[in-house]
């Protein structure tokens, strides 16, 4: 492929004002439709890299290119209709009285007319599902799966390609669990958004990201495919993560003929079919 | 050994909310026992919770019928204050519940108010730091520190109180894998040596149930299902209909029962997964299916 990825991080570093290095010397590149996880031990710099890649952050030294465009001369206003943030606290992200003034700050702030921010507004809400009844509820009041949603779609209302999701299923149960996750594998599969999902949760990882990139210290330990990287705990256990229990059973039984890098009980029970047959 | 809790035909319903968040529920907690509380958000788990603590309906304004002993006696009947010496709460976020300037004050902050004497508390600092792993941050504000850290401390305060029963809401949310297994851990380590009763909610079940004696599990405001830890998971299906999934080595051992392959405990680990699979496999190649059946792991 000739064609430029959508977004490149090239030896992106990153240090606090109090001279703390978040990351060093990140290489990455990313896709259009790519669904993607990063994992890692708390504080090893995945939330750093997350702001680094909307221009949140502007690195301490190397780049990020998003569309063509390199963070450290692009304005907000740009960045975020190409990659969106969505909080892990929805309440961190969530600030007006209302779900539509909610929804329709982005696009206004990017001062779009007030008919675009209409259609925006109407848009988002109908990929997230939120019910037009919402729309004059105050989003302190409903539920925590429900205020996510609407945090998502106020970032969808601005139409980026790229949507990172910071834990999208902490303080979830697992059915709230599974809904997020496969609302989130829609906006993927059918819309075609980079779907970007920063968890600690393996069983999500297992089951929805076809990409890990395991963080540690601040650098790349792992990237590739979530089988593979999944296949070699040693390198996850430098990341202070270990993968779901099926994935640990199957490394633990190798030597009976499992593969490394099961990610599913499903796979499991296939593959003692398969050895009992 | 006699019940530490008992709760009999216990509902409450908050004032502001038309349906009962918990509804004639009857359950008895033995003293020592580490007991998990599962069920979907909404189900009535911090209910639960909040009412062995005292809090409701001390704090709460509600309906509450039926009644909730802790140690023989009534919550009510507890002056202000008293039963949250007994009982100690972490809850699911951290910040709710702090209070001081720095970890250090936080952590000394309820022993204070035990009326604990100094070397007494200092002792005890010392062994809660080291047991939860702190010391880099005693002197940090409880608000700076990270989310993770943050539940940390949090399960670190009420711990340093050694209350004889302790409740604690989701204490691992926060935290990465890791960091998750080690609060784990030090539960495990109280589990074996201080004998405390505990009581922990939690959505993530793979840690959990190693753990604990009984399980309970909570359905809109009932109960659903409560037995001894290996009892409960055997009506995996009455589970898995109420949203709830046992961790990974159990539901792939029940699925092996179902298709008739497999007969023997089900797993409460990745060890003792392995270790079955290493016996039961082998057994099975160089076997019919018929006489796999009755091989079972010692």
């Amino acid at each position: 492929m000739t064609e430029q990825p959508f977004l490149q991080v090239r030896d992106l570093n990153y240090s606090y004002p109090d001279g703390t290095q978040a990351l060093r010397g990140i290489n990455l590149t990313f896709g259009l439709g790519e669904m993607v996880a990063f994992i890692g031990q708390n504080g090893s710099g995945k939330t750093t890299l997350s702001k680094c890649l909307n221009g949140l952050f502007k690195p301490t030294s190397g780049d990020v290119i998003v569309d063509g465009l390199n963070t450290k001369s692009t304005s907000i206003v740009q960045m975020v209709r190409r990659v969106g943030y969505v909080f892990q606290n929805p309440d961190h992200q969530l600030f007006n009285n209302n779900c539509w003034d909610e929804i329709a700050y982005g696009p206004r702030n990017i001062q779009l007319p007030e008919d675009d921010v209409r259609e925006r507004v109407e848009e988002a809400a109908h990929i997230v599902g939120l019910h037009e009844s919402y729309f004059t509820e105050h989003p302190f009041f409903l539920p925590k799966g429900l205020r996510q949603r609407v945090a998502i779609a106020s970032i969808l209302a601005l139409r980026p390609k790229v949507i990172i999701v910071d834990e999208p299923t902490t303080g979830q149960d697992s059915k709230q669990s599974i809904e997020i996750m496969d609302f989130l594998q829609k906006l993927n599969q059918e819309l075609g958004h980079t779907i970007i999902i920063i968890t600690h949760d393996m069983p999500i990882v297992a089951d929805y990201a076809e990409r890990v990139v395991a963080i540690g210290l601040g650098q790349v330990i792992d990237d590739g495919p979530t089988a593979e990287v999944f296949s070699q705990p040693e390198n996850l256990a430098r990341t202070f993560i270990e993968p779901r229990q099926i994935t640990q059973l199957a490394h633990a039984c190798h030597d009976l003929g499992f593969k490394r890098g099961t990610l599913k009980v499903q796979e499991m029970i296939d593959q003692v079919n398969a050895l009992t047959a | 050994m006699s019940a530490i809790i008992e709760i009999k035909h216990y509902s409450w319903r908050y004032l502001s909310q038309q349906n009962f968040a918990l509804e004639d529920i009857s359950l008895e907690i033995e003293e020592g026992s580490f007991v998990g509380i599962i069920g979907p958000n909404g189900s009535g788990k911090t209910t639960l919770a909040l009412s062995i603590d005292g809090l409701i309906p001390g704090h709460y304004h509600g309906v509450k019928k039926g009644e909730l002993y802790i140690l023989g006696k009534e919550v009510e009947q507890y002056e202000t204050g008293l039963l949250q010496q007994t009982v100690g709460m972490v809850f699911s976020d951290p910040e709710s519940q702090f209070t001081s300037m720095t970890v250090e004050d936080e952590l000394v902050f309820g022993m204070e108010n035990l009326g604990l004497s100094i070397p007494e508390i200092r002792e005890r600092l010392e062994w809660v730091t080291d047991l939860v792993d702190l010391g880099p941050l005693l002197m940090k504000p409880p608000y700076e520190v990270s989310g993770g850290q943050k539940q940390r401390v949090a399960l670190a305060a009420v711990l340093a109180m050694m209350p004889r029963i302790m409740i604690l809401d989701e204490p691992t949310s926060m935290l990465d894998p890791i960091s998750r297994k080690r609060v784990f851990d030090v539960l495990g380590k109280l589990r074996a040596d201080q004998r405390n009763t505990i009581i922990v909610i939690e959505h993530s079940l793979e840690n959990l149930v190693p753990l604990t004696d009984h399980m309970v599990m909570l359905h809109n405001g009932t109960l659903l299902r409560e037995a001894e830890t290996h009892a409960f998971f055997e009506d995996m299906n009455t589970l898995l209909e109420h949203d709830a999934f046992p961790p990974d080595v159990m539901t792939f051992t029940h699925k092996l029962m179902e298709a008739g392959l497999y007969k023997g405990p089900l797993p409460l680990t990745v060890e003792e997964a392995s270790r079955q699979l290493h016996q039961w496999l082998p057994a099975v190649k160089t076997s019919t299916p018929s006489e796999a059946e009755g091989h079972q792991h010692d």
